[in-house]
Parts: structure tokens; C-alpha cells; sequence
């Protein structure tokens, strides 16, 4: 294996492992406000990818150009979905019904693409689609890097949000605990439902991400699923940065695994990963306090 | 309370002619379970009898863990599609023969859902949830991929336990009285778990795991058991399957939709029910049968069913029957466990109480 390659699987591996983290940071935050495990979160994923494709097919426009119409809508669903939906769930069995509830919304989005786009594979044929760059020999092409940057700034947005506005402290006390949260004033329903709606528009900006590069069809958000599930019970159910790192660490070994062993069997990686870790340390490598009892 | 001990002091006639009425309900039910082959128009109808039997069969497996410790797997179809390929690989490698194979895929499926529980039953019910889908995913990779053993995408054909002379509609009749044998005997060890001292630690799981484990239930060993019994019976139902239907197609055996359709069936007839889950396999399996005859093989299905388990989740979570009969007992009048008496007359019984006392 030469050296160029294996350069070129690590980058690739950390541009995959951006998206990741992104899209497993939107899983976290849902778990964090309403301890749902969000399935449908991948099937968001490939209606925003369907949504950025149909956008450039009828409009000629760039793909990137759907997010001003796909981030807002995907906070408004997030927040309708909470508030309408998973809020009217009875609490004591909520995770369970919340992961059928959300099972169902996503096997209607599957099966509501099948039906209006057809099961046929559909990909974004863009000016700079075949442009790559070169780097000590790896071969990068440039739709992943732009991939990666929108990744990159959204998690960073993200993280701005969370940590330096009033809403951002709202949020994390609401996911700290709720009743105290309350205590202080904060409208936790409220919040918990914009919570959701960040968590979506991280769909959002994934699937368009996503659709800059990939060949997309209705059912491939079962393959997304199960690596980012396994990416947060990883990083530990409830931390962002455990989430990201994970993220990173996975994308990273995934691509490095598939120089010898071919893109299917490096996909087990993730199960292999989950397994071993609930096996070992069930509360997951960074969590905290929440993460112990789920 | 009170009422229960009334009952039995005033003689034990009410109880003894509701167990006979429910036991004479079951004997007519079963009868007509039994006589369906003789009924059915065609083989083709008989084939969808087969189906719903098979669901039945695998929708009681599930509810060993679904409805008895509330842990909702999606992921059942790991289980019987394991069983099914263990099955025939059983027969056609190693020349076991058909039933032994069934039994010993079931048994080996038993032993690897141990480390399985393990992992996934240790914190709660998000990661189970999320092990059980992951454990399909896996499957259907390894499936799909592993050509030299499965088959790959091309699947395994198994050999008929019959033979050739026996013909297709005899075949049908055959399995539909296996299946239901098998359902029986799945419902028969539900019951007896439901009754043991294992039913009620589970059912304290279900209710507050927390306050079971302080109370002394051992949460983990009776979850991992009930784990274990579930994914063993699920793929006695998955080899039967395999030896019925006579080929596997990974894409069917370790599909998440059939898993989420053994938790609709359970979760619409009732998980705490012991048919709960029969009730809802003959409703759900005529559906889906229904609606594939009916229109075919486009994605509307899957919105279909998303949209009836949504519904399900969101207005019936404890199935279809408690729902149908707390709709009829808002027309009827209330009958409240408060007794009715006010300040005036318990003032005369407490004089009266008094009196007899002095």
C-alpha cells in the first residue's frame, strides 16, 4: 500500500467523519432535550438530499442555494414534531414509543421519496463535480471539501449557539435538568422544541452536503442510521464532543480499513465498535451522568 | 379488593362459568383456526393463511420481550432470518435432517443471543433499541457479502421436508397446522412465564425498573432470560419459514420492515395480553397481504404502515382492545371505585359502630 493512498484514506476519513459529527451532534441533541432516539434523523437526512437534488434540477442553481429553503423548514418540522407529536407521548414508556413514533415517520418519508422520485438513483451533476485537488500525491475531490466546510461551519455555529447565547444556556440547562431549568424561568417545552428543530436543520445541511457528492435513493438512510446510532452510544449518549470524536475516530478507521477490506466489510467497523463498547463500558467513552442510565 | 372476596364467599359459580365461557371461546376459535385449510377457496388463499400463521408464531416470540419487560425490539427479523439460514445450512451442508436442523438453528440463535443481551440489556432501553437495529444492518452486510456461506445477494434455496410427492397445497395445509402448533406451544410457555415468579419480577421491570431491582428482582439475569427464550422461539419460527418458503433472499430474511411489522402486530392486539399479539398478526398480516395483492409493489406500503404504527403509538399504545373498550365505557354510566356516602351518613354509621361497642 503506498504511502499517497493511505494519505488519501486518512483525509477522506476525516472529511466523512466531519459529516458525522454534524449529523450525530443533531442525534445528541434530541437525546439530550427529550432522551428520543431520533431514527428518522437519517431519513431527514436523504429528503434534504432529495430536496437539494430536485432544487438544482428545476432551477439550474447551485445545491448549496436549497439551504436557505431546507434549514428553516427542518427547524420548523423539528419544531412541529416535537410539540405536536413526541410531546403528547406518556412519559413513562416515552424512549420506547418515541423510537416507534419516529421509526414511523421515517418509513413515510422512505416510502413518501419511493413513491414521488422513484427508486431509481439519482445523482447531482454539478460544473465542478469532477474538479479534485492534489495533495502530496492523494487525490481529494473538491465537492468533499466543500462538504466538509459546511460541516465544519455548522458545527462551529452550533457550538457558538450552545455555549455563548442566552438560548444556548436555556438549551443546555434544559437538557442538564429540566425541573430546575423551570425553576429559573426557563420555558422548557418551548425550548425542548427548538432543540428539535436544531437537531433537523443539522439534517438539513447534511443532506445537502451529502447530495454534493453521493448517489442518493430513498432507502439509503438505513445506512446511515446504524453508524451515527453507534457513533453516539460511542461517544456517550448525550455528549456532543464525545459525539464528534467518535465521529472523527470512526470515519478515520472506516476509511483506512477499506484500502484491504472493500467498502462493505469496513462498514462493520461501527457495529464491531458498538458491540465492544456497551460490552465494556456501556455508559459509552464520554458521557456523563445521563449517559449511565440509558 | 373487597369486591373480589365478596365474590368468592358468595359462592364460587361467577368465576367457574367465566373460565368455562372463556375456555369454550378459545375451543370455538381454535376449531376454526384448525378448519381454516378445509375452508380456504384455493391454495393461494391457504398460502396467506401460512403467512399470518407464521406471523402469529413470530409476533408471540416477540412479545416474550416486548410485552413482558416493555423492551421494544425492532430487530426480531435477526433472529428468525438467522434461524432460517442456520436451518438451511444445517440441511444442505451437513445433511441434517429438516427438523433437527430447525431445532438446533434455534438452539444455536438461543446461544448467540446471550452475549447479544449482554451487551444490550445491561443500560436501558435506548441502547437496546438501537443494538436491536444495528443487529439487522450487520446481518444484512454480512449477508449480502459473504458469498462463499449465504449464498450472497442470490440467497439459498432449502430443500422441501416433504418430499416431492406431496404437492404444493398439501404443503400449505401442512405448515399452517405447524405454525399454529408452533404459535400454541409459544402461547402455552408465555402463559406459564406470565405466571411465575420470572413474569412478575419482569412486569416489576416493565412498570419501574428502579424500583424493582431496590425491591431485589435480579433485572438483569430475568431480562437476559426472557431475551434469550424470545430469540430462541423467533427463530424456531424463522426455520420453519425457511423450510415452507424453500429459499432466503437476505434482503426479506434481515429486513428491519418485517421486524417493525412484529411490533405493530403486538403492539395494535394488545402487548399485555396473552393474543394480544395473534389478534394483531391476523389483522396486520390480512393487511399487509391486502394491500401487496391489491396495489402491487410500490413504496406506498411503507407510508401505509408508518402512518397505521404512528396512529398505533400516538392514540393505542396498549393495543386495540383496551382502546375499543374504554370508547364503549364512555357511553356507558360511570362506575367509580368511590363510595358514595356522604358526611351525614358516615357520621351514622360511626355512632352506630360506637353504640354496638359500648
Amino acid at each position: 500500500m503506498s504511502g499517497a493512498l493511505l494519505l488519501q484514506s486518512l483525509i477522506l476519513g476525516l472529511l466523512l467523519g466531519g459529516l458525522y459529527a454534524l449529523l450525530a451532534a443533531g442525534l445528541t441533541l434530541y437525546f439530550g432535550v427529550m432522551r428520543v432516539v431520533m431514527i428518522a434523523h437519517s431519513a431527514f437526512l436523504i429528503l434534504a438530499a432529495y430536496l437539494a437534488w430536485f432544487f438544482t434540477t428545476q432551477t439550474g442553481l447551485d445545491p448549496l442555494l436549497s439551504l436557505v429553503i431546507t434549514v428553516p423548514l427542518f427547524f420548523a418540522a423539528g419544531y412541529g414534531m416535537q410539540r405536536a407529536l413526541l410531546s403528547r407521548l406518556r412519559p413513562a414508556t416515552l424512549t420506547m414509543m418515541s423510537v416507534l413514533l419516529t421509526f414511523a415517520i421515517a418509513l413515510v418519508i422512505e416510502g413518501g421519496l419511493g413513491y414521488l422520485f422513484s427508486g431509481t438513483q439519482r445523482r447531482i451533476q454539478l460544473g465542478y463535480s469532477g474538479a479534485s485537488l492534489e495533495l502530496w500525491g492523494a487525490r481529494i475531490a473538491v465537492v468533499k471539501l466543500i462538504a466538509f466546510g459546511l460541516a465544519a461551519v455548522s458545527l462551529l455555529a452550533l457550538y457558538l449557539l450552545l455555549k455563548k447565547t442566552r438560548f444556548g444556556q436555556a438549551l443546555r440547562a434544559t437538557i442538564q435538568h429540566r425541573e430546575a431549568a423551570q425553576l429559573l424561568g426557563i420555558d422548557t417545552d418551548r425550548i425542548a422544541g427548538f432543540g428539535f428543530g436544531l437537531g433537523l436543520a443539522t439534517a438539513a445541511v447534511g443532506g445537502t452536503a451529502l447530495a454534493l457528492d453521493a448517489t442518493i435513493y430513498p432507502s439509503l438512510h438505513w445506512h446511515w442510521i446504524g453508524p451515527l446510532m453507534a457513533i453516539i452510544v460511542i461517544g456517550g449518549l448525550g455528549s456532543i464532543p464525545g459525539a464528534a470524536i467518535a465521529a472523527m475516530l470512526l470515519g478515520v478507521t472506516q476509511a483506512l480499513l477499506q484500502i484491504p477490506m472493500g467498502t462493505t466489510w469496513a462498514q462493520t467497523v461501527f457495529y464491531l465498535a458498538l458491540f465492544a463498547t456497551l460490552m465494556f463500558r456501556p455508559q459509552g467513552f464520554f458521557g456523563g451522568r445521563l449517559a449511565q442510565r440509558f | 379488593m373487597l369486591s373480589a372476596s365478596r365474590h368468592r364467599e358468595s359462592g364460587t359459580s361467577p368465576g367457574r362459568s367465566v373460565l368455562l365461557t372463556k375456555l369454550l371461546v378459545a375451543a370455538v376459535l381454535l376449531g376454526l383456526v384448525l378448519a381454516f385449510p378445509a375452508l380456504a377457496p384455493d391454495p393461494f388463499v391457504l398460502s396467506v393463511g401460512v403467512v399470518i400463521a407464521s406471523y402469529a408464531a413470530l409476533a408471540v416470540a416477540w412479545n416474550f420481550v416486548g410485552g413482558l419487560t416493555g423492551y421494544i425490539s425492532l430487530g426480531h427479523a435477526a433472529y428468525s432470518g438467522l434461524g432460517g439460514y442456520a436451518t438451511a445450512l444445517l440441511v444442505t451442508e451437513a445433511g441434517v435432517n429438516p427438523w433437527v436442523s430447525m431445532v438446533v438453528a434455534a438452539v444455536l440463535v438461543g446461544v448467540a443471543a446471550v452475549p447479544i443481551g449482554i451487551a444490550s440489556l445491561r443500560v436501558r432501553g435506548a441502547s437496546f433499541v438501537i443494538v436491536s437495529i444495528a443487529l439487522v444492518l450487520i446481518l444484512l452486510l454480512v449477508a449480502q457479502s459473504w458469498a462463499g456461506v449465504t449464498g450472497g445477494s442470490n440467497g439459498l434455496r432449502v430443500p422441501r421436508p416433504f418430499g416431492t410427492d406431496v404437492l404444493r397445497p398439501e404443503q400449505h395445509e401442512r405448515f399452517f397446522y405447524l405454525f399454529v402448533g408452533l404459535t400454541l406451544v409459544a402461547l402455552a410457555l408465555w402463559w406459564v412465564i406470565d405466571r411465575s415468579r420470572l413474569g412478575t419480577g419482569l412486569k416489576a421491570i416493565r412498570e419501574d425498573e428502579d424500583k424493582a431491582q431496590a425491591l431485589g428482582v435480579p433485572t438483569f439475569a430475568y431480562k437476559l432470560v426472557v431475551f434469550v427464550v424470545s430469540a430462541f422461539m423467533t427463530a424456531m419460527a424463522g426455520g420453519m419459514y425457511a423450510l415452507w418458503f424453500g429459499s432466503l433472499d437476505p434482503i426479506f430474511q434481515f429486513s428491519i420492515l418485517t421486524g417493525s411489522y412484529l411490533v405493530l402486530m403486538s403492539l395494535l392486539g394488545g402487548v399485555r395480553s396473552l393474543l394480544g399479539p395473534v389478534v394483531g398478526a391476523v389483522i396486520v398480516g390480512y393487511a399487509v397481504e391486502f394491500f401487496k395483492a391489491q396495489y402491487g409493489d410500490t413504496q406506498l406500503h411503507l407510508v401505509a404502515l408508518g402512518l397505521l404504527l404512528a396512529l398505533v403509538v400516538l392514540f393505542m399504545p396498549d393495543g386495540v382492545i383496551p382502546w375499543l373498550t374504554a370508547q364503549l365505557d364512555r357511553f356507558r354510566p360511570g362506575d367509580t371505585s368511590i363510595r358514595e356516602v356522604d358526611a351525614a351518613q358516615l357520621a351514622e354509621e360511626r355512632k352506630a359502630l360506637e353504640e354496638a361497642k359500648s
